[in-house]
């Protein structure tokens, strides 16, 4: 199920928190959604819920969720790990939320396996650590196998065997040509996981596009190169306007270029090459460069700490 | 709609404080109609010889309707506090169902725990001491006046959970859902009633609007306050009003 995200936009008192945001969310595809703190990442989740007024609209297929029945059937939204009453069991939670679309109990008793809470099906669940908090919220949006997924932040307290199942079973989801749209602040993971990605900064679009397009964007892919003609190569490619770094004694590093190019040059100047390695930006690297001072609640300072904390990572917080 | 009621009836039943609560006004409604029968005055013309309306008026004593009202504020309190409202809406996003079902399934609630309240009282009238139950008798009741026919215990009950139904809608609070219609019964409405007292009167028309007074002036038909039906009904709508439209068009 397509979903379209059209001009959203939400204001708070002083605070504007989601502004005019458009986006496509693709059936057959896991959609990454991230954004620094207080982006409003959840704002719009709510928002694409009908859970928050704003203006703009959310169409599901082309049409709003509320012509859409069961709305179980067609979207399930996990959103946060603690929505649920401490002292009602797992199993009556879900049993519940199964009252919209009439899921059985056999359904019920299967999605908890599924998540691995069978064990504590009858426990109530004030007693949850976060993963198994966050596995019952997720055992909730999947029990009607809604066409959309809608999670907020589904992996934070899972550990990482939890992490990889995650991950396979989101992309499995997707695979059965349903949507999923989730958010992440694990930057790594969400490469693993996503096709596309939605960014936001400040309730404005940063980017919306597949993530090889994203990653394409970063201003730090280079190309590694070991050779003993080192000043030869340097030149043929200052030539050809590309930026040149050195890297110890026989290294260069070529800024913004492929190895295709760098080879074709290097076998045009007749210089032999010992090394040719592609260092692609990171997704980290990319989403930092794009969002960077975009952050409401900046970490750091000025302080003597933030510096030394600085120069360990390059300078990236 | 079937699905919202359906759903709201297995959020009720799957709390244990719904259960806790109902047996505890259940005991609390059976404690007052045995009192005045085990130890009350069964002398031949005293005051308080009961009678089986009387005992059967025992549900609409205050403490128990407050507890009655820890059922009602919860429907709102619960959902707000544990940021279920959330999962709720997002399954039924017409807010209007939400809110129908939640009010149906509290009526129906009061309503079997009155006709609950009434079985188990029947049994205390059986086996109460001889005398104690007198059919002759005017016969009493805990918030004084004469005993009201059965259909307004019901509907008081009724009435009084749902201002705080919409008070815990409107605050998203559910503590505040119960202390403040039990502080205005309680505190506020005495304290205006004495002040206007002390004023020769001339804060009547403050006295003439509180809700819980009229409220049980409308019970025990007493002609103390004017229009008194008509008062209570206006808050009880009014409020019930102002939390839908809440309810409506909040962020959840």
């Amino acid at each position: 199920m397509r979903i379209d995200v059209h001009n959203l936009d939400k204001k708070f008192k002083s605070t504007h928190a989601v502004k005019d945001l458009s986006f496509t969310v693709e059936p057959g595809r896991v959609t990454g959604f991230l954004g620094p703190n207080g982006s409003g990442k959840s704002t719009t989740m709510r928002l694409m819920l009908g859970l928050d007024s704003g203006s703009g609209e959310t169409l599901y297929n082309g049409k709003v969720l509320t012509a859409h029945d069961p709305i179980t059937k067609t979207i399930g939204a996990h959103l946060d790990a603690k929505f649920f009453h401490p002292k009602r069991t797992a199993h009556a939670h879900l049993k519940m939320l199964a009252a919209e679309s009439r899921v059985s109990n056999e359904r019920i008793d299967e999605v908890l396996e599924l998540v691995g809470l069978e064990s504590v099906a009858r426990k109530r669940p004030g007693g949850f650590s976060l993963g198994m908090a966050q596995r019952l919220g997720l055992a909730g949006a999947i029990l009607a196998e809604p066409q959309v997924l809608m999670l907020d932040e589904p992996a934070n307290g899972l550990d990482p065997q939890s992490i990889q199942w995650l991950r396979d079973f989101l992309k499995y989801y997707a695979s059965l040509g349903r949507s999923v749209f989730v958010s992440s602040h694990l930057l790594n993971e969400m490469q693993l996981l996503a096709d596309d990605l939605v960014v936001i900064a400040r309730g404005e679009l940063i980017a919306s596009e597949s993530m090889p397009a994203f990653l394409a964007r970063s201003k730090g892919s280079s190309v590694h190169i070991r050779t003993p003609q080192l000043e030869k190569l340097q030149s043929a490619l200052r030539a050809e306007g590309i930026g040149v770094e050195a890297s110890g004694a026989t290294g260069l590093v070529a800024m913004n270029t492929t190895t295709d190019h760098v080879g074709d040059l290097a076998f045009r100047a007749g210089v032999q090459l010992s090394e040719l390695t592609a260092h692609t930006a990171s997704l980290e690297d990319v989403f930092l460069q794009l969002t960077e001072g975009q952050q409401d609640y900046q970490v750091g300072g000025s302080s003597a700490e933030s510096e030394a904390v600085a120069s360990i990572d390059g300078g990236a917080l | 709609m079937i699905n919202a009621l359906v759903y709201e009836l297995r959020r009720i039943r799957s709390v244990r404080a719904t259960w806790i609560v109902s047996a505890l006004y259940l005991a609390s409604v059976v404690a007052f109609g045995a009192l005045p029968l085990y130890l009350g005055s069964h002398e031949v013309g005293s005051a308080f010889i009961q009678s089986w309306k009387g005992l059967y008026n025992t549900p609409a004593n205050f403490f128990s309707v407050v507890l009655l009202s820890v059922i009602a504020a919860q429907s709102f309190g619960h959902e707000y506090r544990y940021g279920t409202i959330r999962l709720t809406l997002s399954e039924f996003p017409k807010r209007e169902r939400v809110l129908i079902a939640k009010t149906l399934v509290l009526a129906v609630y009061v309503v079997v725990m009155h006709f609950v309240a009434w079985s188990a009282l029947g049994l205390v009238g059986k086996f109460a001491p001889s005398g104690s139950l007198n059919a002759g008798a005017e016969g009493f009741t805990f918030n004084g006046g004469a005993p009201a026919d059965l259909w307004k215990v019901l509907v008081y009950g009724l009435a009084y959970c749902l201002i705080a139904f919409s008070v815990a809608a409107i605050t998203r609070n559910l503590a505040l859902g119960i202390v403040i219609p039990l502080v205005f019964a309680s505190v506020l409405e005495g304290l205006i009633n004495g002040i206007s007292t002390l004023v020769h009167d001339r804060l009547r028309w403050l006295v003439d609007i509180l809700p819980i007074s009229n409220g049980q002036s409308w019970l025990s038909a007493s002609k103390e306050l004017p229009h008194a039906g008509l008062v209570f009904s206006i808050w009880v709508v009014g409020l019930l009003m102002i939390a839908t439209f809440m309810f409506a068009r909040r962020d959840a």
